[in-house]
């Protein structure tokens, strides 16, 4: 198995898309640690080390890689840009005109990117500006235990000065993303929510097993492999729609005659509705930042949606994640195009009809096989939270969106390099 | 999967197809008004879907699951790496 990952780096192109990936994943860590100008750094880290729980901003933490807290270049993370996209991608259902955009092919798309650049922009501005408004004071509410001022001086220029650096480095992420996508392997978001997690593990796992003793690590890590294991039993489902294709003759030859099946996943959205939920959960957080005047609301944020273990949040992520998921299969998966596709190339599902009868039939089984996916995904994000606040304590990095990114992304992207492999003739290390 | 109305086999998809409930008996739902019913129907459609589900095998499964563990752990190993000397590098700079 270790043989194909050596495989894969004697590609020449293959090798050269992983060390782009590798050195973008490089570039991001190295933005997430550098301080931005006008923090103290020393500061900041004695203020860290003497506040142990950061579980208050646990989940928007994780996802930035511990950055948040560092106030970096790169505090805010991919995090905006993943909001924007929900938002974008919600409002092409609501408004017409960007459904018109959508429809209308390779240059709609483009002007939809755009709307998704600029919006992630304005977030960003508004969530720095967020950020540096709890950082300011002496006992600053980002680390209210800490008597030491993170920021020196908070003069309009030097709030004006971070305000921006903060914002041109979520440009940046995007960026980086975008060129991932691009040229690298995988989704640039999952990858890069990829590595922030990944970058927290070891300090959390290092974290529960001071705490606590190795007995739980174990018990913790055991969990940890059931659900890996889960993840990949389920991602690996498929329901297989059997598909004909019609003898043809073109000229002389004789064309299709074949049959094959069109392979529907159980969890056919894979971790996207897991991260889209739980960025939106982040919202009303962002907005008791933005809000503070009203404390009523501000205190019920922070009493009910901010920690992962408690019941309104794990209720309401549940929630999401089953919309989330419904949500996405249909925007990415759509059984018209599909049929019609199908009906173009000479291929039927036999017993039906092709055209709209074939797109009814694909939409009755995505429709109801992608609740048990979606049953899952809730479950597996929420539960391990629920046990864990059970028995008192609160490893929520080790909770179950975590190890599903991590799974997800991993499953996805090793996939990837496996068709890419394929494709050259080699074996791969899925056998 | 024919549908005759009024002895006249329907082929067309668009015209007219509406009214009729849709498909030949094939599990699509009806007329049905029963809230409960409906639900029950849906609950037995979607374990009939289920076991059509192809599930891996024991081996597919212990193979990802294994290819992934190793590819996660790669990754942190990394990761965290990068990390440690991107702190020091920091600490060093402006500590």
């Amino acid at each position: 198995m270790l043989t194909a990952f050596a495989r894969a780096f004697r590609t020449p192109d293959l090798r050269k898309k992983l060390l782009f990936v590798l050195a973008i994943i490089g570039l991001f860590r190295l933005g997430s640690v550098v301080p931005s100008p006008g923090v103290s750094y020393t500061a900041i880290q004695s203020c860290l080390n003497q506040s142990k729980d950061s579980s208050v901003y646990g989940l928007v933490n994780l996802f930035s890689g511990g950055a948040l807290l560092q106030l970096s270049v790169f505090a805010l993370g991919i995090m905006p840009y993943i909001t924007s996209s929900i938002i974008i991608q919600l409002l092409i259902v609501v408004i017409p005109r960007l459904e018109r955009l959508k429809e209308e092919g390779q240059s709609g798309q483009a002007k939809l990117t755009q709307y998704t650049r600029y919006l992630t922009i304005a977030l960003a501005i508004l969530q720095s500006t967020g950020i540096v408004a709890l950082a300011r004071g002496v006992p600053s509410r980002l680390f209210p235990q800490c008597n030491q001022a993170i920021l020196p001086s908070t003069s309009l220029f030097r709030v004006a000065t971070l305000v921006v650096t903060m914002t041109a480095g979520t440009a940046v992420i995007m960026w980086l993303g975008e060129l991932i996508t691009d040229r690298g392997i995988g989704n640039g978001m999952s990858v890069l929510i990829f590595t922030s997690i990944a970058s927290r593990l070891p300090s959390e796992g290092g974290r529960i097993l001071q705490s606590t003793s190795g007995f739980v690590f174990a018990l913790v890590c055991l969990l940890g492999l059931v659900i890996v294991t889960a993840v990949v039993y389920v991602e690996q489902a498929q329901r297989r729609i059997p598909v004909q294709y019609a003898k043809r003759m073109v000229g002389r030859r004789m064309y299709g005659g074949t049959s094959t099946y069109i392979p529907l996943k159980v969890n056919q959205a894979g971790v996207i509705p897991v991260i889209f939920a739980s960025s939106l959960l982040y919202l009303p957080n962002l907005l008791s930042q933005m809000w503070t005047s009203n404390q009523g609301f501000t205190n019920f944020v922070s009493r009910n949606l901010t920690k992962g273990d408690h019941p309104l949040y794990l209720v309401s992520y549940f929630l999401l994640i089953i919309f989330f998921t419904y949500f996405y299969v249909a925007i990415t998966f759509n059984p018209v195009e599909v049929s019609d596709n199908m009906k173009k190339y000479g291929g039927f599902v036999p017993g039906f009809r092709p055209g709209r009868q074939t797109a009814e039939y694909l939409d009755f089984i995505l429709s109801r096989i992608t609740l048990p996916g979606a049953l899952f995904l809730g479950l597996i994000a929420v539960l391990p939270n629920a046990l864990l606040s059970l028995t008192g304590g609160n490893q929520f990095p080790f909770g179950g969106t975590t190890v599903l990114i991590l799974v997800g992304v991993g499953l996805e992207t090793v996939k990837q390099i496996e068709s890419q492999l394929m494709l050259r003739n080699y074996e791969g290390f899925l056998r | 999967m024919t549908e005759t109305r009024g002895g006249v086999t329907a082929t067309t998809d668009r015209v007219g197809a509406r009214p009729l409930p849709a498909g030949g008996g094939k599990g699509f739902r009806g007329g049905q008004r029963n809230p409960w019913r409906r639900l029950s129907l849906f609950y037995r459609e979607i374990v009939a879907e289920l076991r059509k589900v192809i599930w891996p095998t024991r081996h597919e499964l212990v193979t990802y699951t294994s290819v992934v563990v190793v590819f996660v752990s790669v990754m942190v190993a990394i990761v965290s790496g990068l990390d440690y000397l991107f702190t020091k590098g920091v600490l060093a700079v402006f500590g």
